[in-house]
């Protein structure tokens, strides 16, 4: 223990913090590894992939025209059209319909 | 590089691989979030680097002159240059151009001809929270609330690490510098952090953008064109987008650093439910006001020399508190409007008392906050006094003409914004514990599935957000 303690940092020693924590402990008492962390980041950008697919290609188009992008930005395009022709992307059309919609909505009195 | 965007997607895929590589080299994984730290912020402008590494430098060197020292007053001497070397980097970028176009006003209205030119520096993001965290430091180790740091490597990760890098929360030296002298090793929080990143996308992505490209931006860019209650919902659209906006990155960061194994302190809590405006502020952006009062109220002498002293601390707490939001008369007035109101509160906490009792005084009590916080927040958001005047003034009359640019969408939105602030205190952990139960691979294909559907309901782009600037 003694042999512990004076290996001890310094700044162990001063008094502790007293701010809250954003995740309060008894939220921190399961919880998985780091490659748990990476698994999940695979699993969710994979899923993303799928379901957004129109959004990642635009977004490696938004990147420029670098010819080191060019066959990353083609893999996207096909990947999109892929994805669409097995109506992937259509769970994306109609919320994008569907928040149109509501977004074009007026009050009664506007409408008469 | 924005928390919501594809390109930050890929760089935290990276930073996660990394972490899951260097599992228990904890010195390893630290320099990876340091290089990785340097990198997101490099996205911005790489030569802010540079200031960044002056920033943690100086701290560093500071804090070792201190400890090293043994007499207090050669101590009060060395934090005293270091921070007046640190608020003089942010002047320089924040303020100076701010108080050249200050003094060629004083000097017009002196009938003076000469002006001074202005230098026009690009603002560094995050330069506010970093000179903040060095501050801190220095002034924790002064005090013996926390030891140096003699590791160059814990104080670069401290002033630098990516999640609260650019806006926020202010993390305290006494509260993340302990978190880097020996990892953690406790379990990631794996559904609390899925759960914070979800709602801070949804809060961003959907609340604060729709709102403020349908009402907000327009109303305050001609508030003369729209009636007194478009003007109304404008100023409690503003109030939610703001608290949207700000708390989500909040959250998506504080998330992060769970993600890579280290405790944030909580930034937001409910702001708008508050009955005083002293509640408001252990609630709004919670960080910088606990910095505020820590660093700034206490040593002016809080509340210990009697009453007048007291409402001056709070005037001058607050109008410093609106300054470092940025260089602008506009946030002199939101500072001075919070001062004077904190101050008009303590007055009169005879007659009112410090909580509301009754079901009706609590009502009464958050709708009278709740009001003056909307109010400052117009001097906040207005490109300037005149605007806010005119903002003002329109609401005094116009009530017949009905509402034009706010739709039932927009209105909801605000509804939805401000029923956030009233749910359970409670309700954030009981979801959080039944997400627990969901294998990771069901957490990670349902996160995927929401994050989709929230762009695909999103607006094109993404606007930054509102702290970047300050």
């Amino acid at each position: 223990m003694v042999a512990l303690e004076s290996e001890l940092p310094s700044y162990l020693e001063p008094r502790p913090a007293t701010t809250a924590d954003a995740i309060p402990i008894r939220l921190r008492r399961v919880g998985a590894t780091p490659r748990q962390v990476l698994a999940l980041s695979l699993i969710g950008a994979l899923t993303l992939a799928v379901f957004a697919s129109h959004d990642l290609a635009s977004w490696l188009d938004r990147m420029g025209g670098s010819p080191a992008l060019a066959p990353l930005q083609h893999a996207a395009a096909r990947w999109d059209h892929a994805m669409a022709s097995l109506g992937l992307g259509r769970p994306a059309e109609a919320l994008r319909y569907f928040i149109q919609r509501l977004q074009d909505q007026d009050w009664p009195s506007a409408e008469k | 590089m924005l928390f919501p965007t594809s390109g930050f997607l890929l760089f935290f895929l990276l930073v996660a691989a990394l972490m899951a590589a260097l599992e228990t080299r904890f010195t390893a994984k630290k320099a990876v979030l340091v290089v990785a730290s340097y990198y997101f912020y490099a996205q911005w402008d790489w030569r802010f680097c540079f200031l960044l590494a002056f920033s943690t430098g100086l701290s560093f060197v500071g804090g070792l002159l201190i400890a090293n020292t043994s007499q207090r007053d050669r101590q009060r001497w060395i934090l005293g240059i270091s921070v007046a070397v640190h608020l003089a980097l942010l002047g320089t970028f924040k303020y100076l151009d701010f108080f050249v176009l200050s003094a060629n006003q004083l000097a017009n209205l002196l009938g003076l001809q000469h002006e001074l030119p202005f230098i026009e520096v690009l603002l560094p993001v995050g330069i506010s929270f970093f000179t903040f965290h060095g501050i801190s430091y220095l002034t924790d180790v002064f005090r013996g609330d926390v030891g140096v740091t003699r590791n160059p490597l814990d104080m670069a990760l401290y002033m630098s690490f990516f999640p609260q890098l650019v806006a926020g929360p202010i993390v305290r030296a006494a509260y993340f510098l302990p978190q880097l002298q020996r990892e953690q090793r406790e379990p990631i929080p794996l559904a609390p952090a899925l759960l914070l990143i979800l709602g801070g996308l949804f809060k961003k992505t959907i609340i604060a953008n729709y709102l403020a490209t349908g009402l907000v931006d327009p109303v305050f860019s001609a508030p003369t064109e729209y009636s007194a209650p478009d003007l109304l919902l404008a100023a409690y659209g503003y109030a939610v987008q703001i608290y949207c906006d700000f708390s989500a990155y909040s959250d998506m960061a504080i998330a992060l650093a769970a993600l890579v194994g280290f405790r944030f302190p909580a930034n937001f809590n409910q702001p708008y439910r508050s009955q005083r405006l002293r509640e408001f502020w252990q609630r709004w952006h919670i960080s910088l006001s606990s910095w505020l009062r820590d660093y700034l109220y206490k040593p002016l002498g809080g509340n210990r020399n009697g009453r007048l002293a007291t409402y001056r601390n709070l005037m001058i707490t607050m109008l410093l508190g609106g300054i470092w939001h940025g260089a602008g008369w506009k946030f002199v007035a939101w500072g001075a409007m919070h001062g004077g109101g904190l101050a008009i509160e303590r007055m009169l906490e005879p007659l009112i008392g410090r909580r509301a009792r009754s079901p009706a005084a609590k009502l009464i009590a958050t709708l009278v906050v709740f009001h003056f916080v909307c109010l400052a927040w117009i001097f906040f958001r207005a490109e300037d006094f005149e605007v806010a005047r005119l903002f003002i003034a329109g609401l005094g009359h116009g009530w017949a003409e009905g509402v034009q640019q706010a739709k039932p969408f927009t209105v909801a939105l605000i509804a939805i914004g401000l029923a956030g602030q009233f749910t359970p205190p409670g309700l954030f952990a009981r979801v959080a514990e039944g997400l627990m139960r969901v294998p990771v691979w069901g957490l990670g294909a349902t996160a995927g599935i929401i994050v989709a559907a929230i762009q695909a309901l999103g607006p094109e782009g993404i606007a930054p957000f509102i702290y970047f600037r300050f």
